[in-house]
């Protein structure tokens, strides 16, 4: 059990340390944006995006 | 107690907590279509009653009783925790008793696209369901040798079918795994009244109960280079590419996912075909059949699609495709992992084990800590309490101005919301139920909204004021924050009772046309909400009954 709990953690601490990388970078990419993006020619606030 | 007994539930805990992150903090989460307010008022519109479609019943109707016990910011964070920690649990029990094979499936069951991406669009009603569907195939195989309704089956039904969407998957699982020829009425009326609030609310709403036709940008979507039948197998493709996590954008590991998956899943069929038996295994690919052929339609056909949903009534159900992919999870998850514990009987258990409980999330790391932070909570205005209290009950309908359905406010870290200001009042309110997707506005479905247009559209303030009140508003709440147009947004007369910084209160001193319900669809709503309290009361009594029969019975030892 303590083999198994051992591999386990480091795995996960493994795993958390790439996750944080990537997190970091998507995080950087999809901030909001500091304005609300409805203006006054364009009141309606898109619910969202197929694009 | 033997530590493998807690890893599994400890596992699902703490999947869940670093999904939420900062989601678990002070404030309200809101976000697209999650509104969450402090204290939701009770109002006859959530019964059912309002002139638009009743997409939020019973949901409203359930928090705004339930926050009567509990204050909305910790009911809110019972809801998503406990949805997301019930979501695994359950797929840990479709697993069976391997800890290798459980861990696996509370990875892939709670670490998924879907979970991510309708977290973020804020359809809560519909997680709770995707939470409550795998124990729900284990109450169905119960109920095929146990006749007995039970304690839990009331409640699972309940709370996974807190929507139309919802409450259809809810009941397509139980009947699918569960109805034999001996209980199926029994099944089909404890579904039936599961779902009854808004199936009545709905027959009510027959006429007006078709969407716009434009409903095809709702379809399943490619997610970055994904082709979307692909992305579907790990069950996202939603149509909304603003809350795909970043990570499902990239190829390579979206791609690698779903090959990983399959490989597992062909190697697991076997063993878990075997495990689960015929009926239950035909009635879970049945069930993911459905969910992605759903899905595959919104996606292949979405102007057939729309067009079902303009002229069927109630053909809207189908437009947003990708819901219907809750159905596919638990057979995903159950498949996944008995490929997983084929693994681990044929290489080193640990690092199997390990592994097929981690590589889901190092797949889509960017789902941690609320979305990599996407999910922030955020706190009211203090001035929304006192506009709260200065409007009271009112007389009528309040009317929020501007009169466009979304925001993104500052206090909310500028996040996309749909108004949380009607829920956050106390009176019924109109609100524009068109909705705006790629700059381009689709209809709503509420009648009332084209009026309230063309009331606003009038010249003279006064003028206004006397179109709205026939239309039944007594209220005007304006949220001056917002940027708008006089399309949106024009002066109505009446007495300011509210003159904040951000927001205005006003009565209109004319008298209101109040919206009446028919004694007809107070009999038939009535009668619904009957069968749906009786069916919770029933899980009560089942729950309590054990209790107090087991006491006096229990047997000595020794």
């Amino acid at each position: 059990m303590q083999a198994f709990l051992i591999t386990f953690a480091s795995v996960v601490v493994g795993g958390g340390l790439a996750g944080a990388t990537v997190v970091g970078l998507v995080n950087s990419q999809t901030a909001p944006p500091a304005q609300s993006p409805a203006n006054v020619s364009n009141p309606t606030l898109d619910y969202g995006s197929t694009q | 107690m033997h530590p493998a007994r807690w890893l599994v539930p400890a596992w699902a805990v703490a999947l869940a907590v670093l999904m939420l992150g900062p989601v678990l903090g002070a404030g309200y989460l809101l976000t697209y279509d999650m509104v969450w307010v402090p204290d939701l008022a009770l109002r006859t519109d959530f019964l059912g009653l309002g002139s638009a479609l009743p997409r939020a019943v019973p949901s409203d109707a359930v928090v705004a009783v339930l926050d009567e016990v509990l204050p909305g910011m910790l009911l809110q964070k019972v809801v998503l925790l406990g949805a997301l920690v019930i979501g695994g649990l359950g797929a840990a029990r479709l697993a069976g008793r391997s800890t290798v094979a459980r861990l696996a499936a509370v990875s892939v069951y709670v670490w998924s696209p879907y979970v991510v991406e309708r977290l973020w669009i804020g359809h809560w009603p519909l997680l709770l369901c995707w939470a409550v569907l795998p124990w729900l195939v284990a109450e169905g195989i119960r109920l095929r040798t146990d006749a007995r309704l039970g304690a839990a089956l009331p409640f699972l039904l309940v709370v996974g079918s807190l929507s139309a969407n919802a409450g259809l998957m809810a009941a397509a699982t139980l009947l699918a795994v569960g109805v034999t020829r001996s209980n199926a009425a029994r099944l089909v009326a404890v579904t039936v009244a599961a779902n009854a609030p808004w199936l009545v609310a709905g027959l009510l709403h027959l006429d007006t109960a078709t969407s716009s036709t434009s409903g095809a940008v709702f379809g399943m979507n490619a997610e970055g280079p994904l082709p979307a039948p692909l992305a579907a197998l790990t069950l996202g493709g939603i149509w909304n590419s603003e809350v795909v996590p970043g990570s499902r954008g990239l190829l390579v590991l979206p791609l690698v996912l779903t090959v990983g998956y399959g490989a597992l899943a062909l190697v697991g069929a076997r063993p878990l075909a075997r495990r689960l038996g015929r009926r239950t295994t035909t009635a879970l690919v049945s069930l993911w059949a459905v969910g992605y052929a759903v899905a595959l339609l919104s996606w292949a056909v979405p102007d057939g699609l729309g067009w079902v949903a303009g002229h069927v009534p109630a053909g809207g159900l189908l437009r947003d495709g990708t819901r219907s992919l809750a159905l596919c999870a638990p057979l995903t998850a159950a498949l996944v992992a008995a490929g997983v514990q084929w693994c681990g009987e044929r290489a080193p258990r640990i690092p199997v084990a390990a592994a097929g409980a981690v590589l889901p999330l190092a797949f889509m790391p960017d789902a941690a800590w609320g979305i990599s932070g996407a999910l922030q909570p955020a706190d009211y205005p203090a001035e929304w309490a006192q506009a709260r209290t200065a409007l009271g009950a009112g007389q009528g309908d309040v009317l929020v101005l501007p009169f466009t359905s979304y925001r993104a406010p500052a206090w909310n870290h500028h996040r996309k919301v749909l108004d949380p200001l009607p829920r956050y009042l106390r009176p019924d309110y109109v609100v524009n139920d068109q909705l705006a997707v790629d700059g381009r506005i689709i209809a709503g479905e509420d009648p009332r909204v084209p009026d309230v247009l063309a009331a606003l559209a009038l010249p003279d303030a006064g003028d206004r004021a006397v179109a709205l009140a026939d239309l039944g508003v007594g209220a005007v709440a304006r949220d001056r924050t917002v940027p708008t147009t006089s399309t949106y947004d024009a002066e109505v007369a009446g007495t300011v009772v509210f003159d904040g910084e951000d927001l205005e209160v006003t009565i209109l001193d004319v008298p209101v046309d109040e919206r009446e319900a028919s004694a007809g669809s107070l009999v038939a709503l009535g009668s619904a909400w009957a069968a749906y309290v009786a069916l919770v009361l029933a899980g009560a009594w089942n729950t309590c009954r054990p209790i107090s029969s087991g006491m006096p019975t229990r047997r000595r030892s020794g």
